[in-house]
């Protein structure tokens, strides 16, 4: 065989052994292991840290939100619907800064070196789940934002927690009060408030069909003036919350009618105003949630009183006191009006 | 002359014999190394092989993953998404999800549906940014018949097309069932991406590798939930070991009649879908 | 170089949130070019070294030294799209022989040493004899490449040409490989209905060869012009035979495949003839097809027919050269960046977003496809492959 033959053979060889041992030596050891990958990453990517954390994590230390949430509707497990801490809050994990990419054991975890985020600008968040759009299923709760809130804040009603437990507002009562035994002290209220609770002219609002929670909590605020009334002051200062659940049951439990002072007709436009009333005071004037005031039947002179009342300052609720302050006196003439008109059931 | 031609005789012997000697060495050389170069996988191949990859507290044996998506219950918040670009470090613009919702909108008059996710230009305007997400209010003017969501992410199907084109095993499917990435190995030379008929796969800009859902494979077995089934508030995402009889998942595709995306591929994904129409791929 | 860090594709319709970044750019169009050219050129070498056509005598050993040229930039384009270079050797020392993107490392490599080689044998004499002539470094490089030893006896030339005959005809099948599997690659692909074909290495194959036979036409054609020498014409005249012959099977196979893909019209056919109809008219119908290659075969058509010689001839087979590379080189662009702009929806369209300083850009793309051609420049004055340099032996 030719010289130059034999070389290149002597080459081929040496390079062949120069590629096996170039192989060997980049070859992962761990490189079918398992099959065609390199058996150590399975381990790699397992032992990457996870950041969100779950429930159970936040209760410890956020013992009242949880009891919030955990007996609030954004905890309804029968219905499968659960927003959970860290949907709102960011998860309770971070990533390891040093890593740069690369999965890592290690990172700061709240409330050692992270913090999370408390959203503030609800308006923005809620809707994401919340906002009426044409492809979420019916069962979702949904909502017109601009016809709902106007430009307010959904926390300014909803504690996000627990949203249908509204802000300003207490757990339906535990232990209702008996209305046999309200209605043997409720002697003293008649002059006022009517002698089955429907105020004709009288000084005080109609009662009757009043929501009995919403009731034995403004008696407490009589009595522990965080509400002024030069007759209610002295009227509720003997009385016992025992005395205040009565109350609200017996006059919860009368009949209520279209208000006697209701004489005109509120006018067609009020409806879109009313729009916004019925959130809270339904749309009939029969209130969403038991801690709020019906309106139906309501007095109109007396609803138009509070009306300027909440605007002129001289009541103040977180709720009322800046809606109060868009309405016209036209328009609390024909708001008090319309629910004056309602029939409550 | 003869003495000549048997002195180039002997020095062509010699040359011969040296030539003949320096094959041989070579040739031993050559047999070494090969001999050492393979012999570790001969060694492993006799010597027992570890049967699981070392994980506290988890055999990766006598598992059977899969995933559910419930359509019908999604309400397309995209909490899934934003949670699955936090867990795992994806790029926070609108062009690299592991995960994603489409938004299908049949509207009055129109027989092609429309079609649209939440990358789409239209909703990154109705978001604050390109790394959080929101579907814009699109059709509030016009009538819709029938509109719905659906969440979408990799199927970690059981012949994934990714894993048979890659060219070095840098993707893989593992024992149990997860179809994953080894960042290390990859290339970037992004046939996977290609070949994917799902879009579920995308190149990663910073890392120079491709990347895709893992279906949290770091929290599944720490015996958490992925992060976009732990955020999901409604229940539209179902994962568990369709080994255990009584998982939400095996229940799941026990009582109802589910689906498959692209089932004419033949890859046979693992993400089994309740209440997807027809114009769904 | 700007560097972003990806660029984004509008589009229309819908597409899943991932296709906005196009995975495979202008570099990925070049590199089946670049393979295409190889395999051409090794086709038209072969003519000669194992069909015995001797009237290609002229351009044999050019084609050999340009398909080594261009050999050895091939894997350039990879490299350069390649999200980590420096790991590219992964595919080789832990083949995954499911891909076919695994068989580049083998079939190239395979084929780097076969053309190494090839060109080696046919130069040895040449550098056999300029290292006994030169001193110096020069003589002592040749020397190097000749593995020391001198030997230009009738028996080392008989093993010199045994080797070359087995080299060429193991390359043939070497070149199919090298430049089948690429359009296997996209070919076996179920997520793209526009590559998902079983015709596809075919055609790939086929219009490679076109492409190498047509630049080997133009490289002589320019060299002859450069160097003053006269042109044979019964050269020039053979490879256009060639080329016309298998234009015309490479043009019916694209059109059998188009045509099939419309007929059939699976789910997604709307937007794909939404593409077909809109963006494809030019780049597709125009060039591809009809200035590409149904001109070169009129051309050449009405050249043979009318027997033309001389000036005349020559001009029309290097016109229709010329445009059947573009015609190739347009084939490449439709097929890998179109069947990126139809998305894997079905439902939508994106546009390719051109780039120009970027590493993957036109810039990129265009100094990969020069590069060879400056390294031919070099070559041809180390290793002249010309018929009347010393060079030319009896093989």
């Amino acid at each position: 065989m030719p010289k130059h033959i034999q070389r290149l053979i002597f080459l081929f060889i040496a390079f062949g052994a120069l590629a096996l041992t170039a192989r060997y030596y980049f070859k992962d050891k761990s490189f079918y292991e398992f099959g065609h990958y390199r058996g150590d990453s399975v381990v790699e990517i397992a032992r990457d840290k996870p950041k969100y954390k779950g429930t159970a994590y936040c209760q410890s230390c956020h013992a009242p939100q949880f009891a919030e949430w955990s007996k609030g509707v954004h905890n309804s497990a029968d219905i499968g619907k659960i927003v959970k801490c860290e949907v709102c809050h960011g998860p309770g994990g971070g990533r390891d800064p040093e890593s740069g990419y690369m999965h890592a054991a290690t990172g700061p975890d709240h409330p050692k070196d992270l913090k999370l985020i408390v959203p503030t600008d609800t308006r923005k968040l809620c809707p994401l789940c919340h906002e009426k759009l044409e492809a979420r299923p019916a069962a979702q709760a949904q909502i017109v934002i601009d016809e709902h809130a106007g430009t307010q804040q959904c926390t300014l009603c909803h504690n996000p927690h627990s949203p249908k437990t509204l802000v300003g507002s207490i757990v339906p009562l535990l232990h209702p009060g008996n209305p046999a035994t309200g209605k043997s002290k409720a002697a003293a209220c008649l002059g006022c408030h009517g002698a089955v609770g429907i105020s004709q002219g009288l000084p005080g609002p109609t009662l009757a069909g009043q929501n009995p929670a919403y009731l034995a909590e403004k008696l407490g605020e009589y009595k522990a003036g965080k509400r002024n009334n030069p007759i209610m002051n002295p009227m509720a200062a003997g009385l016992s919350p025992g005395d205040m659940e009565d109350l609200g049951a017996y006059f919860s439990g009368l009949k209520c009618e279209v208000a006697p002072d209701a004489l005109n007709q509120a006018s067609a436009g009020i409806k879109a105003k009313a729009a916004i009333c019925a959130n809270c005071h339904g749309t009939n004037g029969v209130a969403t949630s038991r801690s709020w005031p019906n309106l139906a039947g309501q007095s109109k002179d007396y609803l138009v009183t509070a009306l300027k009342a909440y605007k002129a300052g001289e009541r103040t609720n977180i709720v009322m006191s800046p809606l109060a302050k868009d309405l016209s006196d036209a328009d609390m003439e024909n708001l008090a009006a319309h629910y004056a008109n309602a029939v409550c059931k | 002359m003869d003495e000549k031609k048997d002195l180039d005789k002997g020095q062509c012997g010699r040359r011969d014999f040296l030539s003949r000697l320096g094959c041989a060495v070579a040739g031993g050389a050559t047999a070494l190394a090969a001999g050492v170069a393979l012999a570790p996988e001969g060694q492993a191949a006799v010597a027992a092989k570890p049967n699981a990859p070392k994980i506290p507290g988890y055999d990766w044996g006598n598992h059977h993953y899969a995933f559910g998506v419930d359509a019908t219950k999604c309400i397309g918040c995209l909490r899934c998404v934003e949670a699955c670009k936090t867990e795992n470090e994806v790029a926070g613009d609108a062009h690299h999800f592991r995960t994603w919702v489409e938004r299908y909108a049949h509207v009055e008059g129109e027989d092609k549906v429309r079609i649209d996710s939440q990358a789409d230009p239209v909703n990154i305007a109705a978001s604050d940014s390109e790394g959080q997400y929101r579907f814009a209010n699109r059709y509030k003017d016009v009538k819709v018949d029938k509109a719905f969501f659906v969440p979408k992410l990799c199927n970690h199907c059981t012949h994934p097309a990714c894993v048979q084109v890659c060219p070095t095993g840098a993707t893989y499917k593992t024992k149990d069932g997860f179809v994953v990435i080894d960042h290390t190995y990859c290339i970037g030379c992004q046939y996977c991406v290609q070949a994917c008929p799902y879009g579920a796969r995308f190149f990663n800009p910073v890392t120079r590798v491709t990347d895709k859902c893992t279906w949290c494979y770091h929290r599944v077995t720490k015996g958490l939930q992925p992060a976009c089934v732990e955020v999901c508030p409604v229940g539209a995402r179902i994962f568990g070991d369709l080994n255990d009889k009584q998982s939400s998942i095996s229940q799941f595709v026990a009582n109802n009649r589910v689906a498959v995306l692209k089932p004419e591929t033949g890859n046979a994904p693992n993400v089994f879908y309740v209440g997807i129409d027809k114009d769904v791929e | 170089m700007m560097d972003p860090q990806f660029l984004s594709a509008p589009f229309t319709g819908y597409v899943y949130p991932n296709e906005t970044v196009f995975p495979w750019g202008v570099l990925i169009v070049v590199y089946p070019y670049l393979t295409g050219l190889v395999a051409g050129a090794f086709t038209v070498s072969s003519l000669y070294q194992v069909f015995g056509l001797k009237a290609l005598k002229p351009v044999a050993h050019f084609a050999m030294l340009t398909a080594l040229c261009l050999m050895i930039f091939v894997p350039s384009p990879l490299l350069l799209h390649l999200g980590h270079p420096e790991r590219a050797l992964n595919a080789v020392f832990t083949p995954h022989w499911s891909s076919a993107m695994a068989m580049f490392g083998y079939f190239a490599g395979f084929y780097v040493i076969l053309l190494v080689l090839e060109n080696w044998f046919v130069f040895r004499p040449y550098m056999v004899q300029q290292a006994q002539q030169r001193k110096g470094w020069s003589g002592k490089f040749y020397n190097l490449l000749c593995l020391g030893s001198h030997d230009v006896s009738e028996k080392a030339m008989s093993y010199d040409r045994k080797w070359i005959f087995a080299l060429a005809v193991i390359g043939i099948p070497g070149a199919c490989g090298l430049h089948g599997y690429v359009g296997f690659l996209f070919g076996s692909l179920k997520s793209r209905e526009w590559w998902s074909s079983d015709m596809m290495p075919i055609i790939f194959l086929f219009s490679a060869i076109i492409s190498g036979t047509a630049l080997v036409i133009v490289l002589y054609v320019v060299s002859c012009l450069i160097r003053k020498v006269r042109i044979a014409e019964d050269c020039i005249k053979l490879m256009a035979y060639t080329l016309w012959g298998f234009v015309m099977f490479t043009l019916v196979m694209e059109l059998a495949e188009f045509g099939n893909l419309v007929y059939k019209g699976r789910e997604g056919i709307d937007t794909i003839m939404e593409f077909v109809s809109t963006r494809l008219i030019i780049p597709f119908f125009v060039l591809q097809i009809g200035v590409g290659a149904v001109t070169p075969i009129i051309t050449l058509t009405v050249l043979f027919w009318r027997r033309t010689t001389g000036r005349f001839l020559i001009v029309g087979i290097t016109v229709s050269a010329v445009l059947v590379l573009l015609s190739v080189l347009m084939m490449r662009f439709n097929v890998v960046i179109g069947g990126e702009e139809i998305a894997k929806t079905g439902k939508g369209l994106l546009t390719f977003p051109w780039e120009i300083l970027h590493r993957e850009g036109v810039l990129a793309a265009a100094s990969v496809l020069i590069a060879p051609f400056l390294l031919l420049l070099v070559m041809i004055r180390i290793f002249p492959p010309w018929e009347d340099s010393p060079a030319a032996e009896s093989h």
